[in-house]
């Protein structure tokens, strides 16, 4: 074993140039799948987080109908005592607010949007979102304001200005037509997107009241800290709930349904590009070891003739391919983790590139890596395994030749 | 010791069949120098092959040690090449990436020889072949006549009953083959290794004990000459 350990790794330096061109093409490939995944694991963690600062919490209360129809918002559906709920929570470990989500129209100047209008407690909305620390311009919803939070990209889209005026035309509970005049008092700028492009945030009395929820709410927000079980967690507060008929709790994950499914395809590029090095390696090793082979025929032909095993001729080549797998895996692992640490520390700020676009991600700006170890170990492992695996077909070619074959092989 | 019986070897290249050897009788004892000897395609290689284990007879039967290798498998003649049998090549064949000691010492630990045990006969064989010094130089930077040298210290290693030779001085210049086959012949005279080898070279067959002619697939003769 020893001898094969040592003729291989000195076949390595036999034509060192060929050896560092296959093992460069594997560490290429791992260095871009080390790069992406770490990138796409940020964006997805970012994300997550993004969702729960800014739109979601951890989870939250609603009546059943309200949750089957979430995407019309339909106020008829609220729940009609939300401190029954709360009472019901008292000592769960989660912290709650309330909220009342209704579809609206804003009308400023000649133009009008459709956006989703967000009626928040400015006392406690603050302990579950961060909406409070991301004011750009103006100022956050005090109690009794008659005024509105616009998303940055929609104050833009409406070309509207902090201190100005505009209409939400909306229906209230029971359907009657109602309009809301309302000063815009500040806009936000969240690293979310939803929460940017298309949201509008009024005091949550206000909204009481236009609507004419008569203390009703469509929501209840919840938080508790990511270090519990969330499914556990769900599964206990929706025990505690269930002496109020009608009355469900969604975690953020169930809520955020089309981003993790968005993110879950984006997740499976990263396995493409794990593809596209197996397929480096395929062609790269394959090809690498096929020339070692062919020209070392003679050679082999010797050994064979003196007794050597076929089975030990090659695990010769195995280990050959398997050392230049080890060279590439740590080029490219280790230009992958050097790359994936600048991604981590400073990010690349898209901003300039992506305007307002939203591509799934939660994100807005600079897109920061994560550390994802288990990717990069795979990668390595993967690495000099698959090279190791295509040194098995051009070594089994050469030993399918008859010895006296090899022999005469010019 | 081998005993070869009525072997025939029939190849067929293209559409043609080749009658490589036709119905080869020959025994060869122990200790014996003994030169196969005949013009290009008169089958001498073949035989060498045959003899060797590398190849199988059309018919016949090749005994060695009264062991027919007919029925023997690819596993078992390959442990029986690894133990009773050592190749010189007429291209000698060395590994270019492995020093002089590498290459020799190789053939042993095919054998499962320890490491100390390796160290003494592989110095020990090097210096009988005259290759005291040289341990460490590559093939490449070693001259014909050397690799030569290398290539039947890597033979005789492993202490082998047979050592067969295929044109072992074809690729080397008439001085440089002399002092091959006084090397070989004095290695016989002091191990009693029996040595085949195949040549078409006067220089040669002269210097065998034995000479076998083969012509187009037959032993033609069969001469004894005193040592």
């Amino acid at each position: 074993m020893r001898f094969l350990i040592t003729l291989a790794w000195k076949n390595l330096s036999r034509y060192r140039r060929r050896t560092m061109i296959t093992a460069g093409a594997l560490a290429v490939g791992l260095l871009f799948f080390i790069f992406l995944d770490g990138w796409l694991q940020g964006a997805a963690r970012e994300s997550e987080r993004n969702i729960i600062w800014y739109e979601s919490g951890s989870a939250k209360v609603m009546t059943s109908e309200y949750l089957e129809d979430l995407k019309s918002m339909p106020l008829k559906y609220a729940i009609e005592d939300p401190a029954a709920v709360e009472q019901v929570l008292e000592g769960a470990g989660v912290t709650t607010t309330r909220r009342t989500v209704f579809a609206g129209e804003i009308f400023y100047g000649e133009g009008s949007l459709f956006v989703k209008v967000v009626g928040v407690d400015p006392q406690t909305d603050e302990t579950i979102y961060r909406l409070s620390e991301t004011v750009a311009q103006g100022r956050y919803l005090k109690e009794g304001d008659q005024g509105v939070l616009l998303g940055e990209w929609l104050a833009e889209d409406l070309g509207i200005q902090v201190g100005e005026e505009i209409t939400i035309r909306t229906r209230t509970r029971y359907g009657a037509f109602q309009t809301l005049d309302l000063i815009v008092v500040g806009v936000l700028n969240t690293p979310n997107p939803v929460v940017n492009k298309g949201t509008a945030f009024i005091p949550l009395e206000l909204a009481d009241e236009a609507l004419e929820m008569e203390g009703a709410v469509t929501e209840l927000t919840l938080y508790f800290p990511e270090w519990q079980n969330p499914e556990d967690k769900i599964q206990s507060l929706q025990e505690r709930l269930s002496v109020l008929p009608g009355i469900t709790v969604e975690s953020w994950r169930d809520l955020a349904r089309d981003f993790l499914m968005i993110a879950q395809a984006k997740s499976a590029g990263s396995s493409i590009l794990l593809i596209l090095v197996f397929i480096i390696a395929a062609v790269g090793i394959s090809n690498t070891m096929l020339m070692a082979v062919y020209e070392r025929v003679r050679e082999i032909g010797m050994m064979r003739a003196m007794g050597m095993k076929d089975g030990a001729i090659r695990l010769t080549f195995l280990f050959e391919a398997g050392g230049i797998g080890l060279i590439g895996a740590v080029i490219g692992v280790g230009l992958g983790v050097i790359a994936n640490w600048f991604m981590v520390r400073w990010g690349i700020d898209m901003s300039t590139l992506m305007g307002h676009m939203d591509i799934g991600y939660r994100v807005v700006g600079s897109f920061r890596s994560a550390w994802h170890p288990q990717a990069i170990a795979g990668g390595f492992v993967f690495g000099v395994i698959a090279a190791m695996l295509f040194s098995i077909i051009p070594s089994s070619r050469a030993l399918k030749m008859q010895i006296t074959d090899c022999l005469r092989y010019q | 010791m081998i005993k070869v019986e009525k072997v025939t070897k029939d190849y067929t290249v293209g559409q043609t069949k080749v009658h490589a050897l036709r119905g080869v009788s020959l025994a060869i004892e122990k200790g014996e120098f003994l030169s196969i000897a005949g013009p290009s395609g008169s089958g001498k290689t073949t035989l060498l092959n045959l003899i060797g284990c590398l190849d199988k007879a059309t018919s016949g039967e090749i005994y060695i040690d009264d062991e027919a290798v007919s029925g023997k498998n690819k596993k078992e003649l390959a442990l029986l090449r690894r133990q009773k049998l050592g190749f010189v090549f007429q291209s000698f064949n060395l590994i270019p990436v492995l020093n002089a000691y590498e290459n020799v010492s190789f053939a042993l630990s095919l054998l499962g020889i320890n490491g100390t045990e390796i160290k003494e006969r592989t110095c020990a064989i090097l210096a009988e072949v005259g290759l005291e010094g040289m341990e460490t130089r590559l093939p490449g930077e070693l001259s014909g006549g050397q690799q030569q040298r290398v290539a039947v210290a890597r033979a005789l290693i492993k202490e082998p009953d047979v050592v067969l030779a295929d044109e072992p001085t074809a690729n080397l210049d008439s001085d440089t083959g002399g002092e091959i086959l006084d090397l070989m012949a004095a290695l016989n005279h002091k191990h009693g290794t029996t040595f085949v080898f195949s040549t078409h070279d006067r220089m040669v067959m002269d210097f065998a004990r034995r000479l076998v002619r083969l012509h187009d697939g037959e032993v033609t003769s069969d001469e004894r000459r005193a040592s």
